[in-house]
């Protein structure tokens, strides 16, 4: 069974007199389980819409989805969904202790259970410390940390991630990639949505590029890394020369100029392949020079 | 539902509006010294008082706190987090207005027992005519509670239709206002000299008559201050009638609410 299905889903906000905006056009989608997979593209692009649509906030204009093979219509899709909103908030009047609980009771967690699941997250967090304060008087970042609680502390199948990493400080950022890594070794999916690139680029399987929703390209992301090739930058020491010389060659040329410098008796001392980055992949697709 | 509830309990607890309202509570004490100033029918002016004091109370407690409660959370954007949860809207929606209604419960009882207790010091001080009929006393704070609870549930209505602040808050204070005084409207209009209104009006009275709450029936204050006998029927149709008017009000909230966005 998929983790997440998506079939032919389309959104159109309607907004006043009788504007309308076209937010997602018929997007086809399947995530397993056991994957992670990034879900890049620029502001605006629809990919909030996809994921309110698949938490229930919103109901698709057409088409359907299915979570781990339950309708999204049905409230019971939620219960296997682990859901972060973007720029999330939480009733501040609790604290991050009492909200956790108040999750855990909404998921049926046994009390003792969801005490220690409740202290294994705060630790993991670092809310330790703050765990009997109200929210309200949360950092920025501390709140985004108190949505990753509350997506982990139920331990859910699948992961649904609006900008996980926004707003965290750089040892946040490699703590949730570490998270999610950690998760995908456990089986679990993992469907985040991003705009920076260098995310995607270290810890996902695959990665969807939407565009003005529409999903413009699926890729496993080893794929973009090793086609993103375009040549090697090799550094060599001639015999009649004592120093380094570099020089590039390009993708195809590679295999003749390494036999050349092997008859010559040249010592190569480097190669470094010089590739497209997924960042350039990007931004071929959204400037429309792919597809 | 039931985590539902004893959040928004919590939160209540917890919110400053509450607090505020608590404070208009003091004034009860204070009730046998303006009473006293009065020299006649001390304990029935004290019965009055304390009477309209908590419904006072009540009144502030259903607009602000029920009339807030969604368009709160939809503002600041809470709904993300919890509706997202394997919750149905309608189980949001009722915990919502459960976790209200036993606040407001639990205020009146607690307003109500402090209230005796300053009437029945007014009472002990300057013995009245009449005796204190106290069964009326906590029937007239029971059914002023109920009344108010289906006041919240109006408010919930009007919060489901409309995701500002604005209707939810004056579409309920209408609605009280309103609804306290349709019984008069509907009995005039049925009455002779009403007869001269063209059809039209008095058809249209009378559709808003059903439409709209009513509360005088509610309002038991008159029995508890003079001690009249109060009919068992009366009141028995009262609570069917509060139990059938807000149970079609939550059903068509949670209609509504099923369906809105949460863009
Ligand atoms: N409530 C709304 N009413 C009308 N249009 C909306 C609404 N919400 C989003 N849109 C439109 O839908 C499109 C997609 O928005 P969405 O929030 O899904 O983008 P996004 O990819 O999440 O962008 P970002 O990276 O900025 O978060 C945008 O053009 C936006 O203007
Ligand atoms: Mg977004």
């Amino acid at each position: 069974m998929n983790a997440i299905e998506i079939t032919n889903l389309s959104k159109t906000y309607k907004g006043k007199k009788f504007s309308t905006v076209e937010a997602l056009k018929n997007l086809n989608l399947t995530v397993g389980q056991g994957e992670i997979f990034g879900f890049l593209g620029p502001n605006g692009a629809g990919k909030s819409t996809t994921i309110k649509a698949l938490v229930g906030l919103i109901a698709p204009t057409a088409g359907s989805a299915t979570v781990m093979g339950v309708d999204i219509s049905s409230h019971e899709a939620r219960r296997h969904v682990g859901y972060l909103p973007e720029n999330p908030a939480f009733y501040d009047y609790l604290t991050a202790e009492e909200y956790l609980a108040f999750v855990g009771k909404v998921f049926h967690l046994p009390e003792s259970l969801l005490r220690e699941q409740s202290e294994r997250v705060l630790k993991l967090l670092e809310l330790w410390e703050a765990r009997k304060r109200p929210i309200r008087g949360y950092s920025k970042g501390m709140v985004q940390r108190v949505g990753l609680a509350q997506v982990l502390i139920h331990d859910p199948d699948v992961y649904i991630l609006d900008e996980p990493m926004s707003g965290l400080d750089p040892v946040g950022r490699a703590l949730v990639k570490d998270i999610m890594l950690e998760l995908k070794a456990r089986g679990k999916c993992v469907f985040f949505s991003t705009h920076i690139t260098a995310d995607v680029e270290t810890v996902c399987d695959r990665v969807g590029i939407i565009l003005k929703g529409e999903l413009k390209s699926v890729e496993h992301v080893d794929k973009i890394m090793t086609e993103g090739v375009l040549g090697y930058n090799l550094r060599i020491r001639t015999r009649n020369q004592p120093e380094l010389v570099e020089r590039y060659v390009a993708k195809e040329d590679l295999e003749m100029v390494m036999q050349k410098l092997f008859t010559a008796g040249d010592e190569i001392s480097l190669i470094e392949p010089s590739r497209k980055s997924l960042e350039d992949f990007f931004l071929d697709i959204v400037k429309g020079k792919i597809c | 539902m039931f985590n539902i509830m004893s959040i928004t309990l919590k939160g209540i607890f917890r919110d400053r509006v509450f607090h505020g309202i608590l404070v208009v509570a003091f004034i009860l004490p204070l009730i046998p010294v303006i009473s006293t100033l009065s020299m006649r029918q001390v304990t029935e002016l004290s019965i009055t008082l304390s009477l309209s004091l908590i419904s006072f109370i009540l009144l502030l407690l259903a607009v602000f706190l029920g009339g807030t409660a969604l368009w709160k959370d939809i503002e600041r954007r809470y709904t993300y987090s919890v509706l997202s949860l394997p919750i149905t809207r309608s189980s949001y929606l009722l915990g919502r207005f459960f976790g209200n209604a036993l606040f407001m419960l639990i205020t009146a009882t607690l307003l109500g027992c402090v209230a005796a207790v300053v009437v029945w010091l007014v009472a002990s001080g300057s013995p009245p005519d009449r005796q204190v009929v106290w069964m009326n006393f906590f029937l007239a704070v029971f059914f002023d509670a109920m009344k108010y609870i289906l006041l919240v549930a109006v408010a919930v209505l009007f919060s489901t239709v409309s995701s500002s602040f604005f209707l939810p808050i004056f579409g309920t204070i209408s609605a009280f206002l309103v609804g306290s005084s349709s019984q008069q409207v509907y009995d005039y209009v049925n009455s002779q000299p009403a007869q001269t209104l063209s059809l039209l009006t008095r058809k249209t009275a009378s559709s808003l008559y059903y439409v709209l709450p009513n509360f005088s029936a509610f309002d038991l204050k008159v029995n508890a201050i003079y001690g009249l006998p109060l009919s068992l029927k009366g009141l028995f149709l009262t609570v069917v009638y509060g139990l059938v008017y807000g149970g079609i009000v939550l059903a068509l909230s949670s209609v509504i609410f099923a369906k809105k966005e949460m863009k």
